[in-house]
């Protein structure tokens, strides 16, 4: 996606945030089966087909200026959504270069990086940014790198300190989160963090999923999927604005689903970074509506059949219980029961 | 309120026993749990030195009974804040190999935790032990506050006024738990508060 | 896993019986960076076999053209350093894996004692150079049996000057462990790497005089995945397929043609899980997701990461 339209959406207020046809057949459908169970779904993250949303380390879609002009507002809002604990300097060097270098590599249209040794320039055209720094200088950028990179490109992130047999979550830019607090959650271990999320004790998920990070290589890195539901096309579902976007989900009828209700897919990819050796875990969020959502019949059905029989425990853990009612009665209309293949293809 | 399902984040407390290997143990405590330092006290000691810090409250003061059993490695502190600046000195000046003992209501710990962290202790170094109330200390999630001696499962943030439900997702950094407002789907539909934290 | 292409640009003998072999990448371009304490695993093809051995980088993690290691010929080689010393020269070309590290600094600790006995000092020559980068307080202590086995001296000396205090065994000079961890301020962290006598002599002193764990490290490289080679059965399509020592058998059945799930190839999504029908032999779990009474039935097998020790092992696949 070389030659992008910027479209011109917002994510709160009006909500005009759509996907174009293109989007919708690229969007990341997470489910293969009828039924879902968390699992630790993880995959190498090696580059996808051309046009897929994994062809290239880090996506940049048609909502890149719009997304990035989103986290400008929910920043100034609320500072306490970037936060980088002071050991991470080194970290934030490896976040800058490595998201730098992929995007320099895979949008040469778009990004442009030139290296004289330690004197970087940054050419960043969409968003009309360029600056010349000293690479492991900070006081070189208007901002320290990771803030600086964290505004350029779509999703959140996080890094993570490796030590005491564990993760630490010790730096965070984290603007489209699905209801969790950075500011809150900030020098966590990954089973602290992790703490509210349901079902998963008993499975062991957590600490395979962490024994396998642990060892992460450099050059290898992975991804997986996440889900939950949004109502409206809302970024910033943060619980520190929840009084601003929790009355929404009241406001869910069968009428109206098909408009307000969107599945919300995170793909999440995870990095070993050089200098650091931290762990830098990425999280990019796709929106789709119901609507748009059912312009492929199966994924429709698909999606009725994962929601009718989801564990109480996720329904109510993803905030899904309100609406829950609704939202099935608004898909039951594409569901004819007829039995579906394997897989998330959407044709 | 919680879905019945244990939260990992909450921390579990442990009575302190003396840890022998070591080259000096530091002690500190407030109010109700200088009961823990006496029952220490009274187990057999250590070869090392021992320090006690303690800052009695309103509600416990076992200042007395500390000083017949740890004479002059007693300290007792008028206010808290005077009790943490001879911690922060202490720390100073201690080598590895010194033990670290907190026994008190859990926001203490947890300030005695990351106070100690500042000097490079790591939260698994020092041992901690909560006093008998399990009065929460609550962060406001949306104004940021952190609300003291919270015992129901629902209280107003000391700071916006909010009503917040107190989870049991608990933040070491902070030593408080996180209070979401309850009523933020249906402004004005608040369930009644319950005493649930002793 | 990608393995990066180098090509030899320099060898140096530093020390009897030890070379210097610095690598370029083979296209001209950057290296990865690394952090200090990296390893990496040197790939080399001796005429029947491929060795693989990790060696600490010794370059600064900062400087992306070269990378660096030292090899020590080995009495009782097996083969890897002797083929090192013996066939490789300037202008082969190697791969290498990417840089890995199990031996790094805490970012969180406030002083540093590094302990190095004899060549135990290499995985140190990466950390000096991010320590002294950071600015972080640190000391080298440098054990050896007198100076010509003191690999890499002068350069330590020139680069940290007091913070390297040697202790050269030929003019009995003792390192005193008791001494040296009982006066470090709180906040402090030992690594330690050299002969097993010195590395259980500082864990138990450190032991001994309260130190928490988490403050005491020491170097553990794991061992290149090898293990000898059986034949694996196939119930379902019959097929034959030989587990080479140095693959694994989710990659022996990938070149064989066979289609065998897999996800995450790290043992631990649980994707790539086998039956196992019958074998003559045990089976070595490497893997993080079977429980340990599903690993003990001996019926399950993730073949991404584990194999046997047998002739044969039969799968329902
Ligand atoms: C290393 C980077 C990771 C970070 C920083 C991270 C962070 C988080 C956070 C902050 C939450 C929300 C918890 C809350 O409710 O407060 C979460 C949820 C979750 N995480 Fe992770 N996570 C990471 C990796 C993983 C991996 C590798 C797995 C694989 C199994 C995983 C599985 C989950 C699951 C199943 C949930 C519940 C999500 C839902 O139902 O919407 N996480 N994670
Ligand atoms: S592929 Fe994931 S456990 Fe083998």
């Amino acid at each position: 996606m070389n030659n992008l339209a910027y479209k011109r959406e917002t994510f709160r207020d009006d909500y005009t945030y759509r996907n174009s046809p293109a989007a919708i057949r690229r969007f990341p459908f997470p489910f293969a089966e009828d039924h879902y169970m968390y699992s630790v779904n993880i995959e190498q993250h090696q580059p996808g087909a051309p046009g897929s949303i994994v062809e290239h380390a880090f996506d940049i879609d048609e909502h890149y200026v719009s997304e990035c002009k989103d986290k400008l507002l929910t920043l100034a809002q609320d500072k306490g959504r970037y936060a980088a604990l002071p050991h991470m300097m080194d970290a934030q060097w490896d976040f800058l270069e490595l998201t730098m270098e992929s995007l320099a590599r895979d949008y040469p249209q778009l990004f442009t990086l030139t290296k004289d040794v330690d004197h970087w320039t940054w050419r960043n055209r969409p968003l009309e940014i360029e600056d010349s720094f000293i690479f492991g200088d900070a006081s070189t950028l208007p901002l320290e790198p990771f803030d600086y990179m964290g505004r350029q490109v779509q999703g959140d992130f996080v890094l993570l300190d490796q030590r005491e047999g564990t993760l630490f979550a010790d730096a965070g830019f984290i603007t489209s989160q699905a209801d969790w607090s950075l500011a809150f959650d900030i020098g966590m271990s990954w089973h602290e963090w992790h703490g509210p999320v349901p079902q998963v004790e008993k499975m062991g998920i957590m600490d395979r999923a962490l024994k396998f990070l642990m060892s992460l290589q450099q050059g290898s890195p992975v991804r997986r999927l996440n889900w939950t539901m949004t109502i409206n096309p809302r970024l910033d579902t943060s619980p520190e604005h929840f009084p601003e976007w929790g009355p929404d989900k009241l406001t869910v009828t069968p009428q109206n689903a098909g408009e307000k209700a969107h599945l919300r897919v995170e793909l999440q990819s995870m990095f070993r970074l050089p200098r650091s050796n931290a762990i830098l875990f990425s999280i990019r969020c796709y929106l789709i509506s119901l609507e748009e959502l059912a312009t492929y019949p199966r994924w429709a059905k698909r999606f009725h059949r994962v929601l009718k029989d989801l564990h109480p425990d996720l329904l109510e853990y993803k905030g899904i219980k309100v609406y829950h009612e609704a939202v099935l009665a608004w898909l039951s209309q594409h569901d004819d029961g007829a039995e579906i293949a394997a897989g998330t293809h959407p044709g | 309120m919680q879905h019945g399902y244990w939260i990992r984040s909450k921390p579990v407390y442990h009575s302190l026993s003396w840890q022998h290997r070591a080259q000096a143990h530091v002690l500190v405590a407030n109010g109700e749990a200088g009961r823990s330092i006496v029952r220490l006290l009274h187990q057999r000691l250590p070869d090392q030195p021992i320090t006690v810090l303690y800052h009695p409250t309103q509600e416990a003061d076992y200042s007395k009974s500390l000083v017949s059993l740890a004479g002059e490695n007693l300290h007792v502190f008028k206010r808290e804040s005077e009790l943490w600046h001879r911690f922060e000195q202490i720390l100073q000046q201690s080598v590895m190999g010194t033990r670290l003992y907190a026994a008190g209501n859990e926001y203490f710990l947890w300030q005695a935790t990351t106070l100690a962290a500042s000097h490079g202790v790591l939260s698994g170094d020092v041992m901690r032990e909560q006093a008998s109330s399990l009065a929460r200390s609550v962060y406001c999630v949306h104004c940021k506050t952190i609300s003291h001696r919270v015992t129901t499962n629902i209280a107003i943030c000391t700071g916006c006024q909010r009503h917040l439900l107190v989870r049991d997702h608990f933040s070491r950094r902070l030593g408080a738990y996180m209070g979401l407002m309850i009523d933020a789907e249906e402004p004005g539909n608040v369930p009644e508060a319950e005493e649930v934290y002793p | 896993m990608s393995a990066l292409k180098v090509i030899v640009s320099a060898i140096e003998q530093v020390a009897d019986g030890i070379c210097h072999f610095t690598f370029a990448a083979a296209d001209g371009g950057e290296l990865p960076g690394f952090s200090g304490g990296s390893h990496v695993v040197v790939s080399m093809p001796a005429h029947n076999r491929t060795y693989r051995n990790a060696y600490s980088l010794l370059s600064s993690p900062a400087d992306r053209r070269n990378y660096q290691i030292a090899v020590r010929l080995q009495e009782q080689s097996r083969g890897g350093s002797r083929f090192m010393h013996e066939q490789v020269k300037v202008g082969s070309r190697l791969d290498i894996s990417w840089p890995v590290n199990l031996f790094p600094i805490s970012r969180v600790g406030h002083k540093h004692i590094l302990v190095a006995g004899g060549i135990g000092i290499t995985p140190f020559m990466s950390q000096v150079h991010e320590l002294l980068r950071t600015g972080a307080d640190f000391e080298l202590h440098y054990a050896f049996r007198s100076p010509q086995y003191a690999g890499f001296i002068d350069q330590l000396q020139q680069l940290l000057g007091k913070n390297l205090i040697c202790h050269d065994q030929s003019q009995r000079q003792v390192l005193d462990l008791q001494a040296l961890l009982s006066q470090q301020p709180l906040g402090t962290h030992v690594y330690v790497c050299g002969p097993a006598g010195m590395v259980d002599a500082l864990l138990s002193t450190a032991y001994e005089l309260g130190w928490p764990d988490a403050h005491v490290h020491h170097e553990e490289f794991l061992a290149p995945p090898i293990g000898e080679p059986f034949t694996l059965r196939l119930k379902q399509s019959g097929k034959s397929v030989e587990v080479g020592a140095e693959v694994s058998m989710l990659e022996a059945m990938e070149a064989a043609g066979v289609d065998a799930p897999y996800l995450c190839r790290g043992g631990a999504c649980g994707r790539c899980e086998l039956e196992v029908l019958a074998t003559d032999g045990v089976i070595e779990h490497h893997d993080h997701y079977l429980s340990d009474a599903e690993k003990g039935s001996g019926k399950k097998i993730m073949p991404c990461v584990s194999r046997a020790k047998c002739s044969f092992i039969e799968l329902n696949l």
